[in-house]
């Protein structure tokens, strides 16, 4: 091979090795990007007068004089619709035979298509869920349910060969000659006007309960559900954790025990997640909280808790935390340990007034770090402490009850929920809080670590 | 004045007790100093304890499903029914192979793009660049397994499903092209210096020629092949391995980088003084050397792939059957993760159901195969260490 060659494979070597760098930053980028724009999505949006309707309904805020004048003003602006759907109805009720059944089948597609984007007819009886009694409350939902009322999407079957072709035709053509034509033209110019569409920006998503199946409200449930695991996980696991980094640095006399105790660790750490939560199903609430001591005495339940999570999920973190600690208290200089003895402090005082202040900020990067894959984690959760619906146990029940999380909401908000299509942007915006929440934590590391170099080298 | 006074006195008589302990005290501290050591060290068996729990409560209930079935169902039938009511199956074969489908592909994919990546961040990238990508790979592992699964649903799936065979194919290119290109180059100057000096330079443009003709026809058979797919499902073994590769990532890569940074300076300044490029002494001299840590990258790695559930659950398409045929990647797959975080919730949780102990045995393989790789895992690094070690001496 000649030199050429050998300094082309030698490009072509460093050129994978960046390609590599490049996209991990790139997927990074793939990844992230999408999240925070329609994440964003669910905090700045374009929100509809029907919302707007709903949160001062449901939630009592709002102006309500303003709010009355806008309703008007809006009820102004679509009364021209149910005249014209009034108008066609007496229509079809002269027409006969099979034009009429099939002109009425029509009709009933487009009350119902009208009812989705703008609520029930005026004088219809108040239905019973929130989502038939308001219309689109977001512009960008209200623009898709418009877009259905004005085409209609069809599937071309002719092709046997070929999996059925996607047609669009509009919806007005079914209409030409009648009095409900002129509709298909006034609704998409007068849309604004009757659901008065403002740009908004709803940080009342982090706050406020959910209602219908995540299509009105926010994510409060689980956003506390999650802190409250994460909280937890954290009471049992730092005490464990750094105590036993204590012991393995400054107690531990023969290797042969710390080799032993270290192996575990790591066998702990490679322990799928899905198996902790089989863990804490046939431990923590089929054994443990089934004696009586627990169950009678103590009064914890034998379903799925806050509690139950939370000792999974300090299992789950434990090593993380053990290997933090452990370096950070061998990081310590070796003459501060040996000041403190000379000075004739116990081993144990030692530790506590000197060794453990001084490895206080490396223990707290661990820890930081661990919260963060506490607060994402959702197969150790789902069997202990998740449930899709319902209200976050208050801080005396968090041992009998269990808790929506974000982890797991997010999961059931893509995969199991009624209304998927309808709550995009829920999902992403829980996505991005979760994200968030994790990513603020490491990189509050970070710089905790960043820190701490500099002032050991400095 | 008397406050003052009092506290002196203490001082004083403090400081008289405590410069010389009595017997008694000596032996008082002596106990308490054992007792506490004592429960340092129950505390600190805590991990042993967990490791321990695990183990003894996953096979105690594991151990009456295999007693009421048997081992040869389970593993050797690829029906998987069992939530029939007269008659459940529970062979767990084609669970088992699509599992093993999905680590691998991740696998793949992850292991070799780690370690070039670890390589490159150890020895080809300067410092000021290094201190960037840390963060963003540490950022990386970080992000939760839920915001990946919902990724590969919501975003990869529908590209998969619409795009399927242009995603692909635009893939093909992407790759094909540069590795074309260094493949040309390096082979038609292997191939032509058989020649003779003279007609060499004219031989080797015919061989590249030649060369990069025969691979761009590839390239169009494969790519207008891949193109014209069309991928059923968006939720395959592909889209799950992709991801999973993509998670596993940071694990291979900050592992090896350990691995690769403990060879040390004295090797690489050899290699390089006997006249190797950079890439000779990476390949030839500091890989090997960093072999076993490498290793231990690799499974750490594919370990973090195997145990991941909420990315195949969410977007592998929840199909317990072998894919036909066996290594078509693009067909829906299901795996033990998904299994049993999908039918935990529906079955009768309760002891004696053989259903729920099915699934505790579908977590012990889990178990055992991430506790076997972990060991293996362990032993690499050591030996790594060991060995550099020796060559430091």
């Amino acid at each position: 091979m000649d030199m050429s060659s050998r300094k082309i494979l030698d490009r072509g070597f460093t050129s994978l090795g960046i390609f590599s760098v490049v996209l991990m930053a790139v997927t990074l980028a793939v990844l992230l990007t999408p999240i925070i724009i329609r994440g964003a999505g669910a905090f700045v949006f374009r929100e509809t007068v029907e919302n707007r309707r709903f949160t001062f309904d449901v939630f009592g805020r709002g102006d309500e004089a303003a709010l009355e004048v806008e309703v008007a003003d809006a009820a102004k602006a679509r009364q021209p619709v149910y005249d014209m759907v009034a108008e066609f109805r007496a229509e079809v009720g002269q027409m006969s035979g099979r034009r009429k059944r099939d002109m009425q089948g029509q009709l009933r597609t487009v009350e119902n298509l009208l009812r989705e984007l703008l609520g029930p007819f005026p004088g219809e009886p108040r239905p019973v869920m929130p989502r038939s009694r308001y219309g689109k409350p977001r512009w960008d939902r209200a623009e898709v349910a418009l877009g259905r009322l004005l085409t209609v999407e069809d599937y071309d079957y002719s092709d046997p060969t070929q999996l059925g072709k996607k047609v669009l035709t509009p919806r007005v053509e079914k209409f030409r000659g009648t009095k409900l034509e002129e509709l298909f033209d006034y609704l998409p110019a007068h849309a604004e006007a009757m659901l008065r569409p403002e740009w908004t920006l709803n940080w009342r998503f982090l706050t406020d309960e959910p209602v219908d199946a995540n299509i009105f409200g926010g994510i409060w449930p689980a956003l506390l559900g999650t802190i409250y695991l994460t909280v937890g996980a954290m009471l049992f696991a730092v005490p464990m954790g750094v105590v036993t980094a204590i012991y393995l640095v400054e107690y531990a006399g023969s290797s042969r025990i710390v080799s032993l105790l270290r192996t575990f660790v790591s066998t702990l750490a490679g322990v799928p997640s899905i198996v902790f939560g089989l863990f804490g199903l046939a431990f923590f609430l089929n054994t443990l909280f089934d004696l009586h001591l627990f169950n009678q005495v103590l009064g914890i339940s034998r379903s799925k808790t806050v509690l139950a999570g939370s000792l999974t999920l300090a299992l789950l973190v434990l090593p993380t935390i053990i290997r933090a600690a452990e370096e950070a208290i061998r990081a310590v200089p070796h003459s501060y340990k040996e000041a403190a003895l000379s000075l004739g402090a116990t081993r144990w005082r030692t530790v506590v007034t000197v060794i453990l202040p001084a490895s206080l900020p490396g223990i707290l990067t661990g820890i930081i770090i661990s919260m963060g894959r506490a607060a994402g984690e959702t197969a150790p959760i789902i069997f202990t402490a998740a449930v899709a619906l319902g209200k976050v146990p208050s801080l005396t029940e968090l041992h009998q009850q269990p808790t929506p999380a974000l982890p797991w909401n997010i999961y059931n908000l893509c995969s199991e929920n009624q209304a998927i299509e309808e709550i995009r942007h829920v999902q992403y915006g829980m996505v991005l809080v979760l994200v968030g929440l994790v990513l603020l934590l490491n990189v509050a590391a970070i710089l905790l670590r960043a820190r701490i170099s500099r002032k050991l080298r400095g | 004045m008397e406050v003052q006074s009092t506290t002196g006195s203490r001082v004083r008589r403090r400081a008289e007790t405590k410069l010389c302990l009595s017997r008694r005290q000596s032996l008082v501290r002596g106990i308490l100093g054992r007792l506490g050591h004592g429960l340092l060290f129950v505390m600190a068996s805590s991990s042993l304890l967990a490791v321990l729990f695990i183990f003894a409560f996953i096979i105690r209930d594991a151990v009456p499903f295999f007693r009421l079935r048997g081992f040869s169902e389970f593993f050797t039938s690829p029906h998987w029914h069992p939530a029939s009511a007269d008659s459940p199956e529970f062979g767990a074969l084609a669970i088992l192979f699509d599992h093993a489908l999905v680590t691998l592909c991740a696998a793949m994919f992850t292991v070799p793009l780690g370690i070039v990546a670890a390589v490159c961040l150890s020895d080809v990238l300067p410092f000021a660049i290094r201190q960037i990508v840390k963060p963003i790979i540490e950022i990386l592992a970080a992000i939760p397994s839920v915001a990946f699964g919902f990724f590969a649903l919501v975003i990869l799936t529908p590209l998969f499903q619409n795009h399927g065979g242009n995603v692909l194919a635009g893939a093909l290119w992407a790759v094909g092209v540069p590795v074309m290109l260094i493949v040309t180059w390096v082979l038609s100057d292997i191939l032509s210096s058989k020649f003779k000096v003279g007609a060499r330079k004219a031989a080797r443009w015919t061989v590249a020629a030649v060369l990069a003709g025969i691979q761009v026809a590839l390239l169009v058979y494969l790519g207008g092949k891949l193109s014209s797919l069309v991928i059923v499902s968006g939720t395959n073994a592909l889209n799950v391995s992709l991801v999973l590769g993509i998670m596993a990532l940071p694990t291979v890569v900050s592992v090896s980088e350990d691995a690769l940074t403990a060879v040390g300076r004295e090797l690489r300044e050899g290699s390089y003084a006997l006249g190797a490029t950079r890439a000779e002494t990476l390949v030839k001299v500091v890989m090997p050397a960093a072999g076993s840590g490498l290793f231990a990258a690799a499974i750490l790695g594919i370990m973090r792939a195997f145990g991941e559930t909420m990315v195949v659950w969410m977007a592998a398409g929840n199909s317990a059957r072998i894919p036909s045929p066996w290594y078509n990647i693009l067909q829906p797959v299901r795996t033990l993760t998904a299994t049993i975080a999908g039918e935990m919730g529906e079955t009768d949780q309760t002891y004696g159901a053989a259903h729920y102990h099915s699934l505790f045995a579908m977590a012990l393989c889990l178990l055992i195969v991430s506790f076997l790789c972990n060991f293996a895992a362990e032993w690499f690094v050591r030996r790594t260490h060991k060995r550099m070690g020796k060559l430091a001496k």
